[in-house]
């Protein structure tokens, strides 16, 4: 039986987390997850097998003998899938791992400064995670990629009191490419970052209520991001399109307004490494940034070698497998929507009555781009100055329509490493963005 | 090496370190999975995956790790590293081991013939496949596995705890979304674990079928139009998302941080009435003992809307002073109501069937928004149009008091078997 594609993979994953309540160390956990796969596909069927320790024959046979069973679904045609092959590698540079008491020295002095600047606090809460992937993919076709990922988090909980002394939370998160060791979490970094939160939860303990319904919002780069991911990054993944996502009709229409470009980088943004650098993808394609979004009309999509081939395209290198055991997906690398040339200040100024939306728990969306944020930082903007914070809220729309209402995006551009994107798998992704002015429909009564 | 074997092997290294307590916990877990892409079988994937757990005390200071490399030269090297990490960490004298914990349990069809593991799924795979050609023709299918899992497990403490599972059960899990032309529903999906499926019944298992169904009655959603103070009646899938929220403010993090809003109301009444919630860590997949080996027996968390207990750990409880109450990971079940199925619209003068809720973290106090999804307008009692972009806002908290029905049937997906519930006060807009 012919065999279209065959891969091994060698994946090292090494994590450690951390975490203070209090000031005192609740989290002391690290972990090594090292193991190898192989991945087959014969006569149109995947095979994947995956064992612990060194690369063996044996896993391959089982792989092979994986996708040989899937024959009795009935015969297809062996055709033989695209992309090139990636030699080479890429390593990331990293500081020295801190030791336990280094980084416990590190959280109660974090802890302290924040007691220090807001005294009422009735917790705070330091979490630390580091995560490091070392992959070595080899292809059939001569492909022999090394490859890394490491990034590091902070994330820091402030809990005070509202007026009716109940609790009220609010985070602050810092991320960066490489170890622990990178973050910058000195007094000196630190005091201006928890004097602006502690200025925010002071006036989260006072929030009104968002009023339900569509207004204008500014959302800051950190929603930009979330959004560029969530909203029109998922539907534009190739096996979504496959799916029936309503991008698979949309090529070369208008989906957002002239404003709005959005690319999912795959290694180097505007000069410079990413923060989640894919040089090669888990199937030995070469990686290279997918447009999505190019003033304001669908692009393009992410693919792997399979959903390229379904849909006559080259494959842009997003197959992605997140650990030793897990098959390669269509995942995303680093996706953004591009900066403008607005000013931060101009455009909350131009608004007359809406809301300025700061932070974000979490987000999903739909194949139909339908999207939800949950909204844990917000105020009020009116008669372009900002007013009172808001409670907790979620903000919802269609990225298609939504986007075409972007009528301002600033010059200015943030991007987070700090979360994980949902599949099948987990994922380390990273996502940027500008401040964009749009109208969005916010969760209320 | 088997995992009891290695267990202890492990135990003597990290007693020779001179670690005052320790815990180990050694897993082989095999899997054996086949995947849907777009209404068509994809893949057949096969893992094999040995892990073993290190906690260990070294005057009063802690620390963990986890490897995968079982070779006798890495565990060593591991022990050896844990000292020096536990030996930094600050000291904490509320750290603990669990003692004198025992179970052997043996869960699910264990001995199960491998070479009929393949053809057993892919059967299960054809019932799939054949029921969305059959009966739900506009979905597809985007994902959708089904898979055996093979659990060794074994748990040794210091202190004389020794924990021991084999398990083996079938999952299952569909995801997609209905389309016709260029209309598209949302996308929906449900799954769970059981310790086996018949063949023939595959689409009778966690909801599935009429998940799918109703993702064909989704492709021409409309908004509500306009704000008002509503009813939900909430499918199980959504049920989920508020029994997340009781559970995270019964455990350590809330508790110890001082969040919980629930911290000291045990014995009173949180809930309506009609509310109780009980473990079944005997269910499938769940592995039923704590993260730090504590056996986890049945508890009833509330009834009749009263709290019974909260949820610490060992930690968790030396640290807050509050009992302890040993859970699973997993392992949850809302108690089944008296009103029927059809009977949980009925009464609603206008509100919506809330297929899902999407939204972010609730705020600590129990405030959220969120959308609505794979949802439909009620209006006088009946079941109308789907509903697109359509957000309610409220409490948790309130809305678990505002339970007014609960119905008789439940989704039983082995993590949690829960009802359909029926809050009103709900804020639409």
């Amino acid at each position: 039986m012919p065999i279209q594609h065959a891969e091994t993979r060698r994946h090292e994953l090494r994590k450690c987390r951390m975490m203070m309540i209090d000031g005192r160390l609740t989290l002391n956990q690290r972990s090594v997850d090292g193991g190898h796969s192989a991945r087959v596909m014969c006569d149109g069927y995947w095979g994947f097998a995956a064992a612990p320790g060194e690369p063996s024959a044996r896993t391959r046979d089982q792989a092979l003998a994986n996708a040989r069973a899937m024959s009795g679904f009935g015969p297809r045609p062996g055709v033989a899938l695209p992309g090139g092959v990636y030699r080479g590698g890429h390593s990331i540079a990293a500081a020295a791992p801190l030791t336990v008491a280094e980084a416990t020295e590190r959280m109660a002095a974090l802890d302290a400064l924040c007691r220090r600047i807001e005294p009422a606090l009735r917790s705070v809460r330091v979490v630390l995670s580091d995560e490091y992937h070392a992959k070595h993919v080899a292809n059939e076709a001569g492909a022999d990629a090394h490859s890394f990922i490491h990034r590091a988090v902070c994330h820091l909980v402030v809990v005070g009191e509202g007026e009716q002394g109940q609790p009220v939370e609010l985070w602050e998160q810092l991320s960066t490419k490489g170890g622990l060791a990178e973050l910058d979490l000195g007094e000196a970094a630190m005091r201006p970052r928890v004097e602006q939160l502690a200025a925010h939860l002071r006036a989260k303990c006072r929030a009104v209520p968002a009023r339900g319904g569509v207004h204008t919002v500014v959302m800051a780069p950190v929603l930009a991001g979330m959004l560029a991911h969530e909203a029109m990054g998922h539907p534009c993944e190739a096996d979504a399109v496959l799916g029936g996502a309503v991008t698979a009709d949309l090529l070369g229409r208008r989906v957002a307004s002239d404003a709005v470009t959005m690319v999912d980088f795959a290694h180097t943004v505007l000069g410079q490494e990413a923060l989640v650098p894919v040089y090669a993808d888990d199937e030995g394609t070469p990686a290279r940034d997918a447009v999505l979004i190019e003033r304001g009309l669908l692009a393009g999509y992410m693919s792997d070698r399979d959903t390229a081939r379904r849909l006559g395209l080259q494959p842009s290198g997003n197959a992605r497998a997140y650990g030793p055991a897990d098959e390669p997906l269509i995942r995303m690398r680093n996706t953004a929507i591009l900066p403008g040339t607005d000013r931060l200040d101009d455009m909350i100024a131009g608004v007359d009555d809406g809301y300025l939306l700061l932070k974000t728990g979490n987000g999903q969306a739909d194949t139909t781009t339908e999207f939800m944020f949950g909204i844990t930082l917000g105020y009020e903007i009116r008669q372009g100055r900002i007013g009172r914070a808001i409670r907790d809220t979620t903000v919802s729309g269609t990225a298609i329509d939504m986007l075409q209402t972007v009528d301002a995006v600033s010059d200015e551009m943030a991007w987070s490493v700090a979360g994980y994107c949902g599949k099948k798998q987990p994922m380390v992704v990273s996502m940027g963005g500008p401040a964009l002015r749009a109208r969005l429909h916010l969760g209320g009564q | 090496m088997q995992p009891r074997d290695m267990a202890e092997q492990a135990l003597q290294w990290m007693s020779v370190q001179g670690f005052d307590a320790a815990q180990v916990d050694v897993s082989r877990r095999q899997v054996l999975e086949l995947n849907i892409a777009n209404n068509e079988p994809s893949l057949m994937r096969s893992a094999e995956q040995h892990q073993l757990g290190l906690a260990g005390l070294v005057d009063g200071r802690r620390a963990a790790t986890e490897l995968t490399d079982l070779r006798e030269a890495a565990v060593r090297q591991a022990v050896a590293e844990l000292h020096a990490q536990a030996a930094m960490a600050p000291r904490d004298e509320a750290h603990a081991v669990s003692s004198g914990q025992r179970a052997r349990i043996v869960k699910g069809d264990v001995d199960a013939d491998e070479a009929a593991l393949g053809p057993r799924l892919a059967g299960l795979v054809g019932e799939l496949l054949d029921f969305r050609a059959d009966e739900t023709p506009s979905v597809v299918l985007q994902e959708a596995t089904a898979s055996h899992v093979r659990l060794s497990r074994c748990t040794l403490t210091s202190q004389g705890s020794d924990l021991a599972l084999e398990s083996a059960w079938h999952e299952l899990m569909v995801f997609g979304s209905a389309r016709e032309g260029a209309r598209s529903s949302s996308f929906n999906w449900a799954g769970g674990a059981a310790h086996g499926i018949e063949p023939g019944s595959t689409m009778d298992h966690f909801g599935m079928a009429d998940m799918l169904r109703a993702l064909t009655r989704q492709l021409q959603p409309r908004g509500l139009g306009s704000k008002f103070v509503g009813t939900v009646v909430l499918t199980p899938w959504a049920v989920s998302s508020l029994l997340d929220w009781l559970l995270t403010q019964l455990g350590d993090t809330a508790l110890i941080g001082g969040s919980s809003l629930l911290a000291g109301r045990v014995g009173q009444g949180v809930a309506s009435p009609l509310l109780g919630v009980h473990s079944r860590f005997d269910a499938p997949g769940v592995v039923p003992w704590s993260a730090d080996a504590c056996v986890a027996r049945p508890v009833q968390v509330m009834s009749r809307g009263q709290l019974l207990t909260l949820l610490p750990s060992l930690y968790g409880a030396r640290r807050t002073g509050h009992p302890h109450c040993p859970v699973a990971a997993t392992g949850w079940a809302i108690d089944a109501g008296e009103t029927p199925l059809a009977g949980m619209t009925a009464g609603v003068a206008r509100g919506a069937l809330v297929g899902r809720l999407s939204m972010g973290q609730p705020a600590s106090n129990g405030d959220f928004s969120g959308v609505i999804k794979n949802s439909f307008a009620i209006d006088a009692g009946a079941v109308g149009p789907a509903l697109s972009e359509t957000m309610i806002s409220g409490n948790i908290g309130a809305m678990l008091a505002e339970v007014s029905a609960v119905s008789r049937e439940r989704i039983d997906s082995g993590a949690q078997c829960l009802p359909w519930l029926r809050i009103d006060g709900l804020h639409f807009s």
